[in-house]
């Protein structure tokens, strides 16, 4: 349910809103200067079931809300959608810092380590009883929003379990296998990978894959046992882990097979290029199979989804959070227990194909039956959790969004052809180092 | 003012002494003091909270390592010293200088040239030009950002298509320095220009018409009018549009957000394009570093007033040339 790159969400709506929020949030720091934090007054009629939910655009959230609303029809919930997941973030920071805060807000995994540092600001779960249902989560996934002292400040809603998509027609086009089993077999590594793509490219002269820094980098650092954090001493490993170096210089080698239509992933050439083909193959974490639909909704019937090369691993995730001023916790307690349980989360995923945080679906007929007539009836089902039940979890700390984002522009960078391949591991670390500077 | 009070309140006639009397003087000459300040106290209350105490409130936080949801600690100078040596905030200065210079040179050149044009006498139609120079200024700017970007997009641009036409390789604007500056500048100059036009052109009618008239009797052709009549008269007012467009060109900020999008907030992977305002705003409200936002604010702050001072005093000596 998350977007890898929060600030790289682009579709025009969105950076219209952006601009909004940029407002909404200074506006909102006028206020936290100017008045005393906490003096909000009570302006709805606060009746037992009313409450403010705060979520992101793209992904579709009021399909839940109304979901729940038919089993609850007293239910008032006002959903408004920020931004991208990292505006929302914003907007709530700003909330929080002393405006009106929502009762319900849905924070991202990459956003959320920020939060963590003054859990004060939000309701401690366990207050509502999220002690007795924390045993229904991976148990490295609740580990995230729960604090040293066993504070839970947020329930997760979602993993992100990975798999590549792939264009069956221009497959075929090209003389490769069309068969998700066979594809998935053709490429176990990602040097084999970068193969399937020099023969896709050799043979229709198109481009294979959207991009590489995204697609590639973001895939395989996200399958190492160790991100950018030791996971027992949680100090910063990003510049001597050999995982980060080595996806980083797959990376590398991905850009110099040419075999990438540089197309960076949620801009708006990308969902052009996606709508006519332009490339054959993107990355998909679960939560990107709804972006494929909306952004190229023409190309319906002809994406398949085979395992991604290299091992398992997750991107993503996002968690729901009371703020500690909300007027009415008990209802948007209420809406989380409900909408989050094992049940809710497998309905969910039946629904719109986010994969569920609760293991003891994993094996529920339900969920391996299902296709997905959009990817040639994937059983997505299947191939997700399976992912998702073989991933290493690594410990996420306070600057890992940071990181993320400076690597992933340096190797743009590259991609662009404005940094040599050879410095750009050296440029990437003092962008790096820059960023956590400031 | 003094001047003033005194002028109403007529010398004291001898003899009409008395508590009462001197009592109520006092009071009519306080009120007839304070009156004015009165008056004129809506602005400066607003001002005082709208803009001074922001200002204030600004250098005060930069002096702080500032967490806005956590805690507040004082580290002086700190933010300071890492701001001088940081090579983002030289590069967002040298990217906001380009964009200004290429934005606004142009800009202000070609509203006096329109202007010019709109002046004339045998223009048909003239309202309805003066109208439609106006009108990039009542669009949008993110509606105006998001069609530029779209018409400067390397596979799917219009410009790269017409490009492809005469047989070039495609341009990839936003990705080089020098292509999203010329990109951005492109944006502010088409907005700014029609109402530039519009401020000359009002300042240009007010021209006594016999000059130009005595002008052609002698013999001036329509550059030599431009150049020794118009210029000069209009001196006042171009001197208020180098300034203002020079404020406005060092704290672009919507074009530079959403010109690259995909770039998040730094305008692009390797920050081609970042303004300091946009770099203020990543590190206030993106990073939630309000001390170091803060910093970047009162940087730009300086850098305003000191460019602005140089461009008055350099607009100030476009004098009235005697022919």
């Amino acid at each position: 349910m998350l977007r890898p790159h929060p600030a790289r969400w682009a579709d025009s709506a969105v950076r219209v809103r952006r601009v909004l929020t940029a407002a909404v949030a200074t506006a909102a720091m006028l206020v936290a200067a100017g008045c005393t934090p906490g003096s909000s007054s009570d302006d709805s009629g606060s009746s037992g079931t009313a409450f403010e939910f705060w979520s992101f655009t793209g992904i579709n959230q009021k399909v839940d809300v109304e979901r729940y609303k038919k089993k609850h029809p007293d239910a008032q919930i006002k959903l408004t959608e920020v931004g991208s997941t990292s505006e929302t973030a914003q907007a709530l920071t700003a909330a929080l810092a002393g405006g009106k805060v929502p009762d319900l807000v849905l924070i991202q995994g990459d956003d959320l380590p920020k939060f963590m540092q003054s859990p004060e600001n939000f309701v401690d779960l366990n207050t509502l009883g999220a002690d007795k249902i924390k045993n229904d989560y991976l148990d490295w996934v609740i580990k995230q929003p729960t604090t040293d002292d066993g504070k839970i400040i947020g329930i997760p809603t979602d993993v992100g379990g990975l798999a590549v998509a792939y264009r069956t027609d221009l497959f075929k086009a090209a003389g490769l296998p069309t068969d998700r089993t066979q594809v998935s077999d053709s490429w176990k590594t990602w040097d084999d990978f970068l193969e399937v793509g020099k023969k896709y490219t050799a043979a229709t002269g198109k481009k294979f894959l959207d991009n590489v820094p995204t697609s590639v980098f973001f895939q395989a650092v996200n399958q190492g046992a160790t991100r950018y954090y030791d996971n027992s001493t949680h100090k910063m490993v990003y510049d001597t882990n050999p995982e980060v170096k080595a996806a980083f210089d797959l990376t590398l080698k991905a850009g110099e097979a040419k075999i990438a239509a540089k197309q960076e992933t949620f801009s708006a050439a990308w969902t052009a290029g996606m709508a006519k083909g332009d490339f054959a193959v993107t990355s998909a974490p679960s939560w990107m199979l709804n972006a494929i639909k909306t952004n190229a909704p023409t190309t319906e019937g002809k994406w398949d989804i085979a395992r991604i090369p290299g091992s398992a691993g997750n991107w993503g995730g996002s968690f729901l959070a009371i703020p500690q001023r909300a007027k009415n916790p008990q209802a948007a307690w209420k809406y989380i227990t409900e909408m989050q349980s094992p049940a809710g989360q497998l309905e969910n995923f039946l629904a719109k194909g986010n994969l569920p945080t609760t293991p003891s679906v994993y094996s529920d007929p339900k969920l391996l039956a299902q296709t997905d007539p959009f990817f040639s009836n994937a059983p997505i089902g299947k191939i997700y959790t399976e992912s998702a039940k073989a991933i290493k979890p690594f410990y996420i700390g306070l600057n890992d969004a940071t990181i993320g984002t400076e690597l992933l522009n340096t190797l743009t960078s590259v991609e662009q052809g404005k940094v040599p391949p050879t410095e750009a591991w050296d440029t990437a670390l003092t962008n790096v180092k820059n960023a956590l500077r400031g | 003012m003094t001047a003033l009070t005194l002028t109403l309140n007529p010398v004291t006639p001898p003899g009409a002494t008395g508590r009462q009397t001197a009592n109520r003087r006092i009071l009519q000459s306080m009120r007839e003091r304070l009156a004015p300040y009165a008056y004129i106290a809506p602005f400066f209350l607003l001002f005082a909270v709208f803009g001074l105490f922001p200002l204030l409130f600004t250098f005060y936080v930069a002096l702080f390592d500032w967490d806005p949801i956590g805690e507040h600690r004082y580290v002086g100078l700190q933010n300071f010293r890492v701001l001088m040596d940081d090579p983002r905030f030289w590069g967002a200065m040298r990217n906001t200088f380009s964009i200004w210079v290429l934005s606004t040179v142009p800009q202000l050149l070609v509203a006096l040239g329109i202007a010019h044009l709109l002046n004339n006498v045998r223009l048909r139609a003239a309202t309805f030009f003066r109208m439609v120079v106006l009108v990039p200024y009542v669009t949008s700017v993110a509606a105006t950002t998001i069609v530029f970007a779209q018409l400067f997009d390397r596979d799917y641009g219009l410009l790269n298509w017409f490009l492809e036409l005469l047989g070039f390789q495609h341009i990839e604007f936003t990705a080089s320095v020098w292509g999203s500056h010329l990109m951005i500048a492109a944006m502010v100059a088409w907005r700014w220009t029609g109402y530039n036009t519009l401020l000359y052109l009002a300042s240009l009618q007010a021209v006594p018409r016999e000059l130009y008239e005595a002008a052609s009797v002698d013999g001036a052709n329509g550059w030599q009018q431009f150049r020794r009549i118009s210029i000069p008269a209009l001196r006042p007012i171009i001197v208020f549009t180098v300034v203002t467009s020079t404020i406005g060109g060092l704290q672009i900020f919507t074009e530079a957000l959403l010109a690259n999008p995909s770039g998040g907030l730094s305008c692009g992977a390797a920050r081609q394009c970042q303004t300091l305002t946009l770099f203020l705003y990543e590190q206030a409200f993106g990073r939630f570093h309000f001390g170091y936002g803060a910093a970047v604010g009162v940087a730009l702050f300086v850098i305003v007033v000191i460019v602005s001072t140089i461009n008055y005093l350099l607009a100030t000596r476009i004098r009235w040339e005697r022919p």
